[in-house]
């Protein structure tokens, strides 16, 4: 069964007569382990689209499934606590909140998710390692290089294993060898635990590590490109 | 409960991570709000309680004994002396006769008999010199010349109200004689009986009963008021500890003794309208101070809102990550605690521990009192209670406005 099921999802911003239309009926299906690319043209949507499978944003109409939950219909608690359990977010400039240390960023959502405090130091720890940031728990977002603070919001996605996690163009904001090294990080992450993946890019090269590439123009996906099979 | 530990580790971090000028002069400006709900009403009450302590330590004591209703005069005062001498509890005492008379000076100087007499009527006290000093400390308000001895005869004490060059600040509010100095003859005219005196001294008081009596030996005293039976009209008495004034005043009703006289503590004694004052001042105090906390929870809604607002990103993305809004609130709410809390308890550092011993050795001159600062440590908390309730609404609702916004148009920065 497909882990994100949207069908007909448009977005609306703004009133009659400047109504403006963002996404206009878009579906897509999304399976279990699947890593998915989303390409476009600023403006394109891409953007807004990941931000309604995401559960961030609320579709103005559609439907959207997302883990077997009809999210549309849920209360703005209720979609934080589904965002907690089952979604984790990479954005675009790390997002690190900057009183935190590396450790306790990547903590938050453990301790959200009712985690001890010594059960999620040590999953933090784990999840830092894991994006071979070794030692550096106690440093500030400051004292980090941004590939660094990326590698960290990285940590804090996966810490706590989420079904599903989104990358809204996690490169942009990095030079080209960070770039590699975070986008190695999710294909690695896809491929070892199958988790599934949503990332928007811009740069086709980082697409290619992905199973599929969805092209998005004026609100609509115009082109699908399947690159390699879902890993069983 | 899970909510509560992380906003609280998310207001911890900020507070640490901020600017310690920022923090301090924050927990500055509340230290300042906490002093001025405490000092404003304290020196107010202060003055009161001032006026208070003077009465006590000046005039009344601890516990007052007058006549009985329907009498003259206490009666069978030296046995009811003889009884309260048996009280260990009583440190000191003094007897006091009292009586009208009439003043007059400079009447050697008059020649011309048609001239107006310098003369005012006064309140006369008998007193036993040395008693009366130990109990009051009557010679230390000796502002010109000395104090009675006891060994003299013919010798009296005039308070400042009664001599022209001091209460003519006052208007005609007192009769008063002119130009009297220690030194100085005078004469007290009761009925047909009259006697000169020596004016030995002038003493002034913050008690106005002190400034507006003179004082001679009870001996001579019951010689020109004829008052034969020695029955006094007042015993003042201090105690050991004042806290213990109703229960020796209770000991003493016990042991009869108010078949002879009334018995009063000094709080009993106090006037209604002294009482009704100190609380009125009390309310006054605490409303002009209650100015000052609306000011300090403006500052207090200013700097979290702007805190919060400057942040408002990472509170969406907070959000956005799964962490409650609820959080978010405690965060903010945390640092404002912090912030009251530091800067009552400097306050309260400040205020007990220099400014009440201050103002206790250094006094605010008044004209009818010596200015402490009361500062009860009950009213002192609850003060602190509200300055810490309004304080917390004032982080909580701005941090409410940012935390409760639209979670992508928070992390996009979207109006």
């Amino acid at each position: 069964m497909p882990i994100i099921i949207a069908q007909n999802i448009h977005r609306t911003f703004g009133k009659e007569p400047l109504l403006t239309h963002v996404l206009r009926g878009v579906d897509i299906t999304v399976e279990p382990g699947e890593f998915v690319a989303i390409m476009g043209k600023s403006g394109a949507g891409k953007s807004t689209f990941m931000y309604q499978l995401s559960v961030l944003d609320t579709p103005s109409s559609g439907h959207l499934i997302v883990d077997g939950t009809d999210v549309m219909s849920l209360s703005e608690r209720e979609r934080t606590t589904f965002r907690l359990n089952t979604l984790g977010y990479v954005f675009q400039d790390y997002a690190l909140v900057p009183d935190l240390s590396a450790r306790e960023n990547v903590m938050m959502p453990l301790l959200m998710r009712g985690d001890y405090w010594q059960t999620a130091t040590e999953k933090a720890d784990a999840a830092i390692d894991s994006v071979g940031l070794e030692g550096k728990y106690q440093n500030l977002p400051a004292e980090l290089s941004g590939g660094e603070q990326q590698r960290v919001a990285i940590a804090r996605a996966i810490a706590s294993a989420p079904k599903i996690i989104f990358a809204d163009e996690p490169t942009a904001n990095l030079d080209s060898i960070s770039s590699k090294q975070v986008i190695d990080l999710l294909s690695d992450l896809n491929h070892t635990t199958g988790q599934t993946i949503v990332m928007v890019t811009h740069e086709r090269e980082y697409a290619l590590g992905a199973n599929r590439i969805l092209y998005m123009e004026d609100g609509v996906i115009v082109q699908e490109e399947n690159l390699r099979p879902v890993h069983s | 409960m899970r909510s509560l530990r992380i906003g609280l580790l998310l207001g911890l971090r900020q507070i640490q991570r901020a600017s310690i000028w920022t923090t301090s002069l924050i927990i500055f400006v509340m230290m300042l709000t906490f002093l001025n709900l405490i000092a404003v009403s304290g020196i107010l009450v202060g003055l009161i309680e001032g006026a208070e302590k003077a009465v006590r330590e000046s005039a009344l004591g601890d516990i007052v004994i007058t006549e009985l209703d329907g009498e003259d005069h206490i009666l069978e005062t030296e046995s009811f002396i003889r009884e309260i001498e048996a009280y260990p509890e009583i440190d000191t005492y003094s007897v006091r006769f009292s009586g009208s008379a009439t003043l007059e000076a400079n009447y050697k100087e008059r020649r011309n008999l048609q001239n107006e007499r310098d003369i005012a009527a006064v309140r006369v006290s008998g007193i036993d010199p040395h008693q009366e000093d130990t109990m009051t400390g009557l010679s230390d308000l000796v502002i010109e010349g000395e104090y009675l001895n006891p060994d003299e005869e013919g010798f009296i004490l005039i308070g400042i109200y009664y001599i022209e060059e001091y209460a003519q600040q006052f208007g005609d509010v007192f009769e008063s004689v002119a130009g009297v100095k220690p030194g100085d003859t005078v004469r007290l005219t009761l009925g047909d009986v009259s006697k000169e005196f020596v004016v030995k001294g002038l003493v002034q008081s913050k008690v106005d009963e002190v400034n507006l009596s003179t004082f001679i030996p009870e001996r001579e005293f019951r010689r020109l008021f004829n008052r034969l039976d020695r029955n006094a009209d007042q015993i003042v008495i201090r105690t050991v500890n004042p806290e213990d004034n109703a229960k020796i005043a209770a000991s003493m009703e016990a042991s009869g003794l108010t078949q002879f006289a009334k018995i009063l503590t000094f709080e009993e004694n106090l006037p209604k309208f002294l009482i009704d004052i100190k609380n009125t001042f009390n309310v006054l105090g605490t409303f002009i101070g209650s100015i000052g906390i609306v000011v300090a929870s403006i500052t207090i809604f200013i700097i979290i809102f702007i805190n919060a607002l400057s942040r408002r990103r990472h509170i969406g993305i907070l959000k956005g990550i799964g962490i409650e809004r609820q959080v978010i609130e405690i965060a903010y709410v945390a640092q404002a605690a912090f912030y009251a809390l530091t800067g009552s308890f400097l306050g309260a550092l400040l205020t007990y521990g220099f400014l009440v011993p201050y103002f206790d050795q250094n006094p605010i001159q008044f004209p009818f009192s010596d200015g402490i600062l009361s500062a009860d440590p009950e009213g002192t908390f609850y003060k602190f209670v509200i300055l810490f309730v309004i304080t917390l609404i004032a982080g909580f609702v701005p941090a409410w406005m940012i935390a409760k916004q639209n979670t992508l148009n928070a992390i996009l920065g979207r109006k």
